[in-house]
């Protein structure tokens, strides 16, 4: 859903996941498929382009921009969460002598 | 010799992973899959390759297909051939899965059987209401409606056994794993039933054998029957083109 932020098209997205990961997250072409049919159903995000069939473009709704930046919110949350716990063992850890 | 053979399908629901499995070590003896058949598949002779398979089962109307089969293509992924909402494909070891998520994947079985689920529910409760009609019935009536009966329970019972795989297949993508154990024992308590009544209704132990012997054969010759006819279909159609 991030990469919708400007308008793209189903392979431009799997290519943008791929590269900013180094390749850690790859997205299937099946799964980019569900994926964009899901979006457009729930309304997050709307036809942009359609005038090449073969790669239409689409973009973020207001919904979508709203559901994202919950999401990241709650992610924040989490990291913060996990960091804390990770430096808390970190100090717990020290050997004692 | 000629230039294509005809391999019987698993059944996809039953066996997707195992049937992709058979049709690479076929290109791998020069036997390309280029048609999907009537339970199974068309092979024809080409150079020895070591294709992947992967199938995927997704309503695609006519504008929509070209954006779906390209992302399949840009990925690496080369269409080979579709029937009604299912789609194969094939690529070289190495490429990406087509599915990288578990949710999208429980998504690919829901596409398969929502088409079916509704076939499957209607022809068991017909099956359930003709039964019962022919047991209130009598006179030729009964005869007929009892025959109705067979035909249906024949067609029903593989029907909503392939349904139940797909939902099987489908809740072990989501890992619900109550619903996947849930799903394997149904038909072993089908059969089990079914042999009961049948032991209870028939008195005579030797007529209760004869019908258990002949629905094992009948179980075994219905398929090689098929496969049988296809193929021979296949060699003569094939050879005429």
């Amino acid at each position: 859903m991030a990469a919708l932020t400007k308008p793209r098209h189903g392979y431009a997205i799997m290519s943008l996941i791929e590269e900013t990961t180094k390749g850690t997250i790859t997205i299937g072409p099946a799964s980019m498929y569900t994926i964009i049919k899901k979006l457009l159903k729930q309304e997050w995000i709307y036809l942009y382009d359609g005038t090449d069939s073969r790669r239409k473009t689409y973009l973020l709704t207001e919904a979508g921009k709203a559901v994202l930046e919950e999401d990241v919110k709650l992610r924040k949350m989490m990291i913060q969460l996990a960091e804390n716990g990770l430096k808390e063992a970190g100090e717990w850890g020290k050997p004692s002598i | 010799m000629g230039k294509t053979k005809y391999m019987m399908s698993g059944g996809l629901a039953f066996s997707e992973d195992k049937d992709m499995e058979r049709l690479r070590a076929c290109s791998l003896n020069g036997w390309h899959i280029c048609d999907i058949k009537f339970m199974g598949y068309a092979l024809e002779r080409g150079e020895s390759t070591d294709y992947i398979y992967s199938v995927d089962y997704q309503t695609v109307n006519e504008e929509e297909s070209e954006e779906y089969f390209d992302l399949f293509s840009a990925a690496g992924w080369t269409h080979i051939t579709s029937k009604g909402d299912i789609h194969l494909f094939r690529a070289t070891p190495g490429t990406k899965p087509i599915h990288s998520d578990r949710a999208t994947v429980a998504v690919k079985h829901d596409n398969l059987g929502k088409s079916l689920k509704w076939l499957a529910i209607s022809m068991l409760f017909m099956t359930v209401l003709v039964w019962m009609g022919a047991l209130i019935s009598t006179g030729p009536l009964r005869t007929m409606l009892a025959i109705i009966a067979t035909i249906l329970c024949i067609v029903s019972i593989p029907l909503g056994w392939t349904v139940m795989t797909i939902y099987h297949n489908k809740w072990k993508a989501k890992g619900k794993k109550g619903l996947v154990h849930l799903v394997k024992t149904i038909p072993f308590l089908f059969i089990l039933s079914v042999a009961v009544i049948i032991s209870v209704v028939v008195d005579n132990s030797g007529r209760a054998f004869r019908i258990f012997a002949s629905m094992a054969i009948g179980a075994i010759a219905f398929p090689a029957a098929i496969w049988i006819i296809m193929s021979l279909y296949h060699k003569v159609r094939g050879n005429r083109v």
